[in-house]
Order: C-alpha cells, then sequence, then structure tokens
C-alpha cells in the first residue's frame, strides 16, 4: 500500500480579482521506502504541493491518502496529530525556533505528543537524535552559533523525533554551498537505506534530484513526467573524493 | 492538561528574553495588586481596630458589683454620678496580716481605712477616689454577698467570654522613699481578655500559677509605674503595698487611642494583684465585683438579666426583695465618664442618638466612615491600575503574536494544535501578570506597613488577602491575554509558516 496517494490534486488561490492556478490535477502514488524528488522551475507549484502533502494546507479539491487514510476532511486538531505523528519537515530556511537552544529545538515535536514523555526522557531522545546526525557537541547552542550545514541536521533531527512516515524537505540544500548541501543529502539517503523512511524532496536543482531514487518533473501545476533514477547519485561515495571541510574540523 | 509545564517553561523564557518590555509591561499590575492589597489590609485593619476600641471602651462587658446603693432601675448612668457624691467613710476593718512566709506567729492589727485623699485639707492633682468613677461603694465595708462561687456559676452561661473577679481598694505603694496613693485591684488573670486595649509596657500580667499560689506580685498601671519609678523598667523591683513585699512583674498601659491613661482614671492609676493574695492577705473569702464580658456585644441585656436571674436564685431572695448585688452594662458608663479621648467621645455621642441604645454597631459606623472612604479611594485607584496594567499586557501579548507569527507556524508544523498555542500565550500574558503581581505583593506589604507605622493605623494582613491579590493578577492576566492568545490560535499553520 502506498504510504501517500493523491488524485487530482488542485490548488487554487485567489489573488484580488486573480485565480492563480498553483496546482492542477496533481496524481501520485509514493510507496514506502521511496526517495522521491520533486523538481521543476521556480513557481511551478512543487511547495503547494509538499504543504498540502504535509497537511498544512488543504487542496482546492482532489483526493490524499496517507497511510491509508483519507486526511482530505480531517478537522484542524486531527491534522495537528497527522503531522506530529506521521511528518517531518525540512525548510529552505531551517525554520528553527530562534533563541533556543538545539536540544530544545529537537525536543519541540515531543511537547505536543499525546502520550507525554517525562523532561528526562524528551532530552534523552532528543540527545540521541542530535548524536544521529553528529551534533552532540552542539546541543546547547543556538541557531546563530551553528552553520547553516549544522542548523539543516539540528532541523533533521526536530523532524525524526516521532519516528515519522514521510519526511518533506522543500528545497533542503537551497541555503547551503554544494559540500555542505550533499553531506545534508548523505544523511537523507543513509536515512532511507538504514531506517527505510520514505522521503519527498522538493528541489529546482536537477542535480540535486538526482540524488532521488524516483525523479517527479513539475511545470506549471502538473507533473510532466515520473520516471525512476537509474543514475542515482551516492552522496557518501562522492563525500570521500572531496576535502575535508574546514566546518567539521 | 498535557503541556502545561512545557508552556510555562515556555512562557518564561519568553519573559527573560525581553526584560525591559516585560518589567515596563508589569508596573501597572504592580501598582494595581500593591494597591488591592494595602486596601484589604488597611480595610481589614480598620475593622479590628474599630472592634478593639469598642472593646477597650467596654461595650461588650457587664459589672456585677456587691451590694445595691440604689433603687433597682435600668439607668446606672446616673447612679454614676450619684456615686461620686457618696461621702467618704472612715471604718476600722481587722484584718489579718499573716507573715509573708507563712510561718512565724500571726500578727493581729487594726488597719484604718482613713484614705489620705479624703483629708478634706490636702490639695490633689488628680481626682480623689471618691470622685473617681466605678466603685468606690465597693470597699472593703461594702455589702460581700459575692463570692468565687457566683462567678464559677456565671462562668457557665451560655454567650459568657470571659469572667474576672475583683476585690478593689485603696492602697499606698511605696518604693524607697516615694509613695503613690492609688486603686488596688484584685483582680483574676483573665482581666488582660477583658480589657482588650491593654499593652504591657514591660513585663506581663500575673500567671494562673500565681493567682493560685496567692503569690506577692504586682502590675503597675502606667501612671503609677511613672510615679515611682519615671522612666525606669521596674519589672523585678520589690514595692511596698501593706507594708508587705510584692514583686512587680509589669507595667500595663493603654494600646487604645480612644482610651488615654490619665492621674485618677481607673485602670492605669491603679495597680494589679492576684485576688487570691488579697483574699489571703486581708482573709477575705469575698468578692467586690465580677466583671464578665459577652462574646457578642449584642447579647449583653440577655445575659444581664440572666446574671441576675441566677444570683438571686444563688442567694436566696425572695420575690419582693431588692437584689443584693448590681448588675450594670459598661456600655453607657463607658461613654459618660469619659476613658475615651474626649473629642472622640463627643463625635460618638453626638452621632448617636439615644445614649441608652448605643450598640456596637453604632460605634463601629461612626468609626467605619473613615475607613470606607479611604477603602473605595484605593479601590478606584487599584481598578484604574489593574485596567492600564491589563491594557498594557494585551498590547505587549499582541505584538509578541505578531513578531512570533513565524515561531506558531514552526509549532504548528510539528504537531501544536491551536489550543496549545492558545495556552502558550495565555501562559504568558499569565506569567508576566503574575510576576507583577508578586512584586506588587511585595511592595503592598511594605506600604501597608509603612502606613501602619506612620499614621497608626493598624493594619492586618492576612494569607487569604495575599491569596486573593496573587488570584486577581492571574484573573487580570487571563482576561486581557485571552484575546492575544486566541488570534495566534487562529492563525492557519501555512500562513502562519510563510509569515515574513
Ligand atoms: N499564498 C499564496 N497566495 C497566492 N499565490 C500563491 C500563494 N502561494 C503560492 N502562490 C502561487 O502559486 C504558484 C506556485 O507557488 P509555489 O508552490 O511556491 O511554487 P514553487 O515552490 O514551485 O516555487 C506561484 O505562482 C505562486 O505565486
Ligand atoms: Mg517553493
Amino acid at each position: 500500500m502506498a504510504v501517500i496517494s493523491v488524485r487530482n490534486l488542485t490548488k487554487t488561490y485567489h489573488v484580488g480579482e486573480v485565480a492563480v492556478h498553483a496546482l492542477r490535477g496533481v496524481s501520485l502514488e509514493i510507496e514506502k521506502g521511496e526517495f522521491v524528488a520533486v523538481v521543476g522551475p521556480s513557481g511551478s507549484g512543487k511547495s503547494t504541493l509538499m504543504h498540502i502533502l504535509g497537511c498544512l494546507d488543504s487542496p482546492t479539491s482532489g483526493e490524499y491518502f496517507l497511510d491509508g487514510a483519507d486526511v482530505s476532511h480531517l478537522s484542524d486538531d486531527e491534522l495537528s496529530e497527522v503531522r506530529n505523528h506521521k511528518i517531518g519537515f525540512v525548510f529552505q530556511g531551517f525554520n528553527l525556533l530562534p533563541r533556543t537552544s538545539a536540544l530544545e529545538n529537537v525536543e519541540l515535536p515531543l511537547l505536543y505528543n499525546a502520550g507525554s514523555l517525562s523532561a528526562t526522557e524528551r532530552r534523552r531522545r532528543a540527545m540521541e537524535a542530535l548524536a544521529a546526525v553528529g551534533l552532540r557537541d552542539r546541543a546547547e547552542h543556538h541557531p546563530n552559533q551553528l552553520s547553516g550545514g549544522q542548523q539543516q541536521r539540528v532541523a533533521i533531527a526536530r523532524a525524526l523525533m516521532n519516528r515519522p512516515s514521510i519526511l518533506l524537505a522543500d528545497e533542503p540544500t537551497g541555503n547551503l554551498d554544494s559540500r555542505t548541501s550533499i553531506e545534508v543529502l548523505d544523511i537523507f539517503q543513509s536515512l532511507r537505506e538504514e531506517r527505510g523512511i520514505t522521503i519527498v524532496l522538493i528541489t529546482h536543482e536537477p542535480s540535486v534530484a538526482e540524488y532521488g531514487s524516483r525523479i517527479v518533473a513539475f511545470k506549471d501545476g502538473r507533473i510532466v513526467s515520473d520516471t525512476p533514477n537509474l543514475r542515482q547519485r551516492v552522496a557518501r561515495g562522492e563525500l570521500a573524493e572531496m576535502p575535508i571541510a574546514r566546518e567539521d574540523a | 492538561m498535557r503541556a502545561i509545564r512545557p508552556s510555562l517553561m515556555i512562557a518564561l523564557r519568553a519573559l527573560r528574553r525581553n526584560k525591559l518590555q516585560t518589567a515596563l509591561t508589569m508596573i501597572g499590575i504592580t501598582i494595581g495588586v500593591a494597591t488591592v492589597l494595602t486596601m484589604i489590609a488597611l480595610g481589614s485593619g480598620a475593622e479590628s481596630a474599630i472592634e478593639d476600641q469598642v472593646r477597650a471602651a467596654g461595650m461588650n462587658t457587664i459589672i456585677v458589683t456587691a451590694g445595691n446603693y440604689k433603687t433597682k432601675t435600668e439607668d446606672s448612668g446616673s447612679a454614676v454620678e450619684e456615686q461620686g457624691r457618696i461621702a467618704p467613710r472612715v471604718e476600722f476593718v481587722p484584718a489579718v496580716w499573716r507573715n509573708p512566709q507563712g510561718a512565724g506567729p500571726l500578727m493581729p492589727l487594726f488597719r484604718p481605712v482613713f484614705h489620705p485623699e479624703d483629708d478634706p485639707m490636702e490639695k490633689h492633682d488628680h481626682p480623689t477616689a471618691s470622685q473617681r468613677l466605678g466603685d468606690t461603694e465597693a470597699g472593703l465595708g461594702a455589702a460581700a454577698t459575692l463570692t468565687s462561687a457566683d462567678a464559677d456559676a456565671i462562668r457557665k452561661i451560655s454567650g459568657v467570654q470571659y469572667v474576672s473577679e475583683g476585690i478593689h481598694n485603696n492602697a499606698h505603694v511605696a518604693w524607697g522613699a516615694k509613695r503613690w496613693f492609688t486603686r488596688l485591684h484584685g483582680d483574676d488573670v483573665s482581666l488582660p481578655l477583658i480589657r482588650r486595649a491593654w499593652v504591657f509596657e514591660h513585663g506581663r500580667f500575673f500567671s494562673k500559677r500565681e493567682q493560685s499560689h496567692a503569690a506577692q506580685v504586682v502590675v503597675l498601671g502606667s501612671i503609677v509605674s511613672q510615679r515611682l519609678f519615671g522612666a525606669e523598667n521596674p519589672v523585678g523591683k520589690q514595692v511596698s503595698i501593706y507594708k508587705q513585699p510584692f514583686e512587680v512583674v509589669g507595667v500595663v498601659a493603654s494600646g487604645s487611642w480612644l482610651v488615654a491613661a490619665a492621674p485618677g482614671d481607673d485602670q492605669f492609676d491603679a495597680i494589679y494583684v492576684p485576688f487570691t493574695t488579697i483574699q489571703r492577705l486581708l482573709n477575705l473569702s469575698k468578692l467586690n465585683d465580677i466583671t464578665i464580658t459577652t462574646s457578642s456585644s449584642g447579647e449583653v441585656s440577655r445575659i444581664s438579666q440572666q446574671i441576675t436571674d441566677l444570683l438571686r436564685a444563688r442567694h436566696r431572695i425572695g420575690v419582693k426583695d431588692p437584689d443584693d448585688f448590681t448588675v450594670t452594662s459598661q456600655a453607657r458608663q463607658a461613654l459618660a465618664k469619659g476613658g475615651m479621648l474626649p473629642q472622640v467621645a463627643r463625635s460618638v455621642v453626638g452621632n448617636i442618638a439615644g445614649l441608652e441604645k448605643v450598640t456596637l454597631e453604632q460605634l463601629g459606623k461612626t468609626l467605619d466612615r473613615a475607613s470606607r472612604t479611604m477603602t473605595a479611594l484605593l479601590a478606584s485607584v487599584a481598578a484604574v491600575s489593574l485596567l492600564v496594567g491589563g491594557i498594557g499586557i494585551m498590547n505587549i501579548m499582541l505584538l509578541s503574536v505578531t513578531e512570533r507569527t513565524r515561531e506558531i507556524g514552526i509549532r504548528r508544523a510539528v504537531g501544536a494544535k491551536a489550543n496549545d498555542v492558545l495556552r502558550q500565550f495565555l501562559m504568558e500574558a499569565v506569567a508576566l501578570s503574575v510576576t507583577g503581581g508578586l512584586a506588587g505583593i511585595a511592595i503592598g506589604l511594605a506600604v501597608s506597613n509603612i502606613i501602619g507605622q506612620w499614621v497608626q493605623w493598624s493594619v492586618s494582613i492576612s494569607a487569604l488577602a495575599v491569596a486573593l491579590s496573587f488570584g486577581i493578577a492571574a484573573m487580570v492576566g487571563i482576561f486581557f491575554g485571552y484575546y492575544p492568545a486566541r488570534q495566534a490560535s487562529r492563525i492557519a499553520p501555512i500562513d502562519a509558516l510563510r509569515y515574513e
């Protein structure tokens, strides 16, 4: 069964008199463990799709099944729970809480988890997640004390806190240099391999899309091609050939 | 109630970040809460002060005197005046002086009850004993019809609060070469409870133990102490009364601004010893009077009647025979004879028609007026400050919601429900107002105490008053924080996240 199944999704924004058709009938099935790269020019509706897939926004029309359950008609509270349990977000601008330590940022999803955990248990899990992205020794740092790459890894750690079914990443490398971009992509690839996490990566750069296992091309709110990536790039291998970056020294 | 603690932590952290803003916002609440607390402190202080003053004036006191020197009438006020005109008598009373150690031979002697004050040639700078109001009549020669057993019987009447047995006489107190002629009261340990406005300048009243041992201890009225010892602390000194050594254990003075101590008054130009000591020294078994206080002033009449019936039965007085005792309530006496500062007595008397009907409530009302005006004033100051403070909180919270829209979006994206956001902002508003409130409580406590010291207004701050002030602060936070918090919770997740 598909983790994500959408049919004929449309999204229309009304700006004054003008109707902007951001999505014009998108149908897509994503299986568990896929690493789907959605690629397309800016303004083609990729982010709009991601917001709908992430239950942050609702479509104008169309159906959306997440883990087999219809989520098109859920209440605001129910959508919050879905986001908390099943979805992890990684954004271009990191979206970490300012003036808040990395550890506390990572803990955030646990605060809103129905089965409330003790403070020590939350801390322990957050620490574990930080360690998994190699930031154990940066736990007390605030976002402004971290590099872009480190911030994005904190965001990834946060996205994984509640063991989501899917990880949605909107231009996660948009604010990063080439090496740290590949490091982030390496994390995605290993998450998929080691934990079988389903990943939807959104990017306007075809070169970044090449790290996905399947490439969905977008244009003007429609899918123009959807093919398995037979020449998937492997971030780990590329990193090994690169010189050691200063930031991790 | 999940996430209360995390929301509180989030709230406190947010407040710490903007210390100056936080402090400025809190000022209104702080002033408001401080005013509320001061208001309550002064208000309830005034209440208890009035109650004390009224008690000090003896509004709930009944005095049973041995003998009946007037025809039975309720008009005790005029009797008091008549009493003042009664000529002093000179009598010889046989008395047996015991050796204070209890050993050695008994020494019979005759003691003249001739008061030096009664010498017509003598000049006095204070009213003589015969001019004093109260119980001149009840000298040792007066009909001695009351007993301790009577007092015990009165103790059993419901509504009776304290009962003090009394023997009264005039006596010389001597210390070294100094002598002072004054009233000697043999009283019960419970007397200070009856005279509520007493304060002990030095030492204490005599104890139950000293009373039951008939110990030779004496409490001096402040006037007596001043005459004999000046400003010195007399506690522990030996004075002589009836040529017997008495140890001074305390000095009593007026603690009420309604009752001024003056030479010749019956309370502070007086000395107090256990009534048992007088009974032992003078070999007496009777009492001059019994003083009773009632728990409620409204019951004075009923209890007076009950005492009369009780004593008539105990003394086996026939239906047609007159009482051999006199029951008076002190309300009218107190107002008529002074003891209050003249201006206060005048205002009380002037404000109350029909002096006979003086009640605790009426007297209270007169004195209450000032405190009510003050309470009303403070209440409006408090209301305005709390309103201003509340609006300040609302303002800063609305700003905060706008500033932190992105944060709201992030929280919603990781699973916060609309209610979680609402609770967080509400908690922040409450944390603000409560922190302001705590500062206000501290200031309120300080201000009430300063006012208490400065204008001698009695203040009383109860835990309840503090809790109430705290509660008001929290309520202001909830009330004015609700709207901004609801705004925050209503922003759609995607809009919050995309907010620039
Ligand atoms: N909130 C909005 N209001 C109006 N138009 C919007 C809004 N969000 C996106 N759009 C429009 O929808 C289209 C798709 O935008 P988006 O999904 O952000 O594209 P992409 O992420 O592919 O660059 C664009 O034309 C954009 O202007
Ligand atoms: Mg986009």
